[in-house]
């Protein structure tokens, strides 16, 4: 199987799983406890129907959207993930460049493996700096003052890693960041040689937004989910994300919300936009998915703030839900992410053009040309 | 595969089903019928989706909860079940001593491979007993006596096992208690030849609570089908239930209400808590599940009395959806039984150990400092 072989998603996914160590492509792949969570987040797409007009003369279809008083060519974006020179040696650089090339937002994770000054010499297209709230106050600071001084548009707080998710994949397969060699894990790394030579000639891996203060992560094997339970401050609450916020002082977001009264909330304290997100699946299996979730909160704040609906988007037809529903955009991780594993640059780039036309064949068909055309007559609930 | 692989309901179920002969596992296993409402049992829960709340400082959430007049540190525990010798040669005292550990409350049934008396004095965590009503009442009585010398927290009755369910696996295998050792059932127990050893090695199985009463399940070879049979009472009614309550004068739960009709009748004849429970499907195949039945329940019932949830529980959320439809608490059967064939007491305290932190987790994801912060707001019906 190769890159030309890939006509969706599940492609990519199975591409990925061939190039990538075990560990590392289950690290992208599992999600919380028994992964419901993470299966409804797709297949709430398939309880609503959509409902096409015709012979409305759809020749040009415009996909941009503005968000964070940005205009993006795509309705959709980027989600920051962590890690990413684990999944192709080229990591947020691959990622970055296929993100300007369609001029769409990019997210950089406080856990990115390339540093927020190299990606800003690299795109001047929108970027997203995605914030973890550390116990360590220095490191907070240094995080908000680089992404600023690099020219960075948004700034999201994550609101829904307060503690690590159960991941019983990781748990199983061992997985740490750096990759740890134990015999069990020796093998599956041992079957994949291009990834090991990668990983070692490409530049030393590092957590460079972290690095100074850390060594977890970068020096020190540590599994994602006791990263965030020993690292991140659980005892963060509205005022210190207010703080945040007034200190940044651009567009900020609150990534992770799911309640009607924390988005109310959000717009409250100063948010421009919420990222309705379940952290993909990652975090509380059980919990509501956004899609699910997203028309209660398009109906309080959607006039006040951009909603972002993130999480389970595979198809084109997802996002044309989610943005009929009201959401100003949709993000995704595994979207690209096994899109980059499978080929880089080039893989994300195969990815994001995919849905593209997958946008554009859609919109025409729904008698649509322009993203505003989408509002919830389009939509019929099986169970309403 | 060993304990330190178990991570989740289904590893200790794997690990058990190696451990254990095939008519023992098939045993826990199993339930009535087509096994329909054993499947739906945990299959409701997914039907039902969490919303939680940001930024909220939670620190370290408080998960304890009060049941039967006794504080207990998380919000589950160990549901009564017969026969635990069979799984594991310590079986109630084990997981009596990691109910203990965990701060939980341990459940006896009628049934049990060691006596009320046995377990008092190995365990001063809460004890909950679960009694049959026999044919002959003076069994009741002694039961009752001997649990109030023994200062057992609570008293459940179970009143949905007046006839035996149909499980067609126990037919198939051959299941009785003691283990038959037919031809059938025999190639079964040869290939588990650890659990043959510690089975004729250790204390020699009996039904503790009813052997000076019957020879029945201790003596000749019975199933426990017949049994149920042979000696429940089919003539139980309300005010049975009510003679045990005087009897008893202590804090008392009907194991098995599953109508809101019945949970109104037994707030009156005064019980302090209910279990809503269709005993872990094993018994009427097609009958609605615990976690769809409680939210009807709690709204007649929940100002009055405890609310027990027991069938279905597998993952800390099960738990924390049940407490926000209304539930004072969850107990369960088959995980920690499997967890007891898989690894003793060790594999009961690393099953709670799990349990624990997922709750404990998953209260910190949903930003609920203590357990009385689940209400209904904080869950969405699918439907």
């Amino acid at each position: 199987m190769r890159l030309k072989d890939c006509h969706n998603f599940y492609d990519f996914r199975k591409l990925a799983k061939q190039k990538l160590p075990s560990p590392i492509f289950h690290y992208i792949d599992g999600a919380a406890d028994d992964e419901i969570t993470y299966a409804r987040n797709s297949s709430a797409f398939n309880d609503v129907d959509l409902v096409p007009n015709v012979l409305r003369g759809v020749e040009n279809v415009d996909l941009s959207t503005t968000i964070f008083g940005k205009k993006l060519d795509l309705p959709f974006y980027c989600s920051p993930t962590a890690l990413q020179r684990l999944f192709h040696y080229e990591g947020e650089r691959a990622v970055g460049k296929a993100a300007k090339k369609f001029n769409t937002m990019f997210g950089v994770s406080a856990l990115a493996t390339v540093s927020v000054e190299e990606i800003s010499s690299l795109i001047d297209t929108p970027k997203m700096f995605q914030f973890y709230f550390h116990k360590d106050r220095g490191l907070n600071d240094s995080c908000l003052e680089r992404a600023k001084a690099a020219k960075f548009d948004v700034m999201a707080l994550t609101v829904d890693t307060i503690t690590g998710g159960n991941r019983e994949r990781d748990l199983r397969t061992g997985f740490t960041s750096p990759p740890k060699l134990t015999l069990s894990s020796l093998f599956s790394f041992a079957t994949k040689p291009m990834w090991g030579i990668n990983y070692l000639t490409k530049g030393k891996f590092e957590l460079p937004h972290l690095q100074d203060f850390v060594k977890e992560g970068t020096d020190t094997n540590t599994s994602i989910g006791n990263y965030f339970s020993t690292m991140l401050d659980q005892s963060m609450n509205w005022d210190d994300a207010e703080k945040l916020c007034s200190q940044w002082g651009g567009h900020f977001a609150l990534k992770g919300v799911m309640s009607v009264e924390d988005a109310k909330r959000a717009v409250d304290i100063g948010c421009t936009g919420i990222m309705v997100s379940n952290h993909g699946g990652r975090q509380l299996d059980g919990s509501r998915s956004p899609f699910d979730q997203l028309a209660e909160i398009v109906d309080a704040v959607g006039d006040k703030l951009d909603v972002i609906c993130e999480g389970g988007f595979q198809r084109g037809t997802h996002m044309l839900k989610a943005l009929s529903m009201g959401a100003k955009a949709c993000a995704g991780g595994r979207l690209y992410l096994y899109a980059l594993a499978a080929a880089g640059q080039e893989g994300v780039e195969r990815a994001l053009n995919l849905y593209k036309t997958e946008l554009v064949r859609d919109m025409k068909l729904m008698g649509c040309t322009k993203i505003s055309d989408l509002n919830r007559n389009n939509l019929r609930f099986r169970n309403a | 595969m060993s304990l330190k692989n178990c991570y989740n309901f289904e590893d200790f179920r794997k690990l058990a089903k190696k451990k254990l002969p095939a008519p023992i596992f098939h045993y826990i296993d199993g339930g009535a019928d087509d096994e329909t409402t054993l499947k739906r049992n945990t299959n409701s829960f997914d039907d039902c989706d969490l919303i939680p709340n940001i930024l909220r400082s939670v620190g370290e959430p408080d998960l304890s909860t009060t049941v039967f007049g006794r504080k207990i540190d998380m919000p589950i525990f160990l549901s009564p079940t017969a026969m635990q010798s069979l799984y594991h040669p310590d079986g109630d005292k084990a997981s009596a001593r990691a109910a203990e550990k965990f701060g939980t409350m341990y459940s006896m049934s009628t049934m049990a491979s060691f006596s009320i008396e046995e377990i008092a004095n190995i365990s001063s965590g809460p004890k909950l007993f679960q009694l049959y009503i026999h044919k002959d009442k003076s069994f009741t009585d002694d039961l009752i006596d001997r649990c109030k010398r023994a200062n057992f927290d609570g008293l459940c009755l179970t009143v949905d096992t007046l006839v035996a369910g149909n499980r067609e696996r126990d037919h198939r295998t051959g299941f009785t208690t003691p283990p038959k050792f037919t031809l059938e059932s025999i190639m079964n127990f040869a290939m588990r030849p650890g659990w043959l050893f510690r089975y004729f090695t250790n204390k020699k199985f009996e039904l503790a609570n009813i052997k000076h009463k019957t020879d029945k399940g201790t003596n000749i070879t019975k199933s426990v089908i017949d049994y149920v049979n042979e000696q429940y009472d089919p003539q139980m009614n309300w005010e049975d239930a009510e003679y045990c309550i005087k009897k008893w004068d202590g804090p008392f739960a009907l194991k098995g209400v599953m109508s809101v009709e019945d949970a109104k009748r037994a707030v009156d004849i005064g019980c302090t808590a209910i279990i809503i429970s269709n005993h872990g499907g094993r018994q009427l195949d097609g009958s609605r599940t615990p976690f769809d039945q409680l939210k009807a329940i709690s709204d007649a019932v929940g100002d009055k009395v405890e609310i027990i949830l027991d069938g279905g529980v597998r993952r800390g959320t099960h738990v924390l959806k049940a407490l926000a439809a209304g539930a004072t608490a969850c107990s369960f059967g088959k995980a920690f039984l499997f967890s007891l064939g898989a690894g003793g007491q060790q594999g009961v305290e690393r099953l709670l150990q799990n349990m624990h932190d997922e709750i404990r987790r998953n209260m910190i994801l949903m930003g609920c400092k203590s357990v009385k912060e689940l209400d209904r707001s904080k869950i969405i019906y699918r439907n």
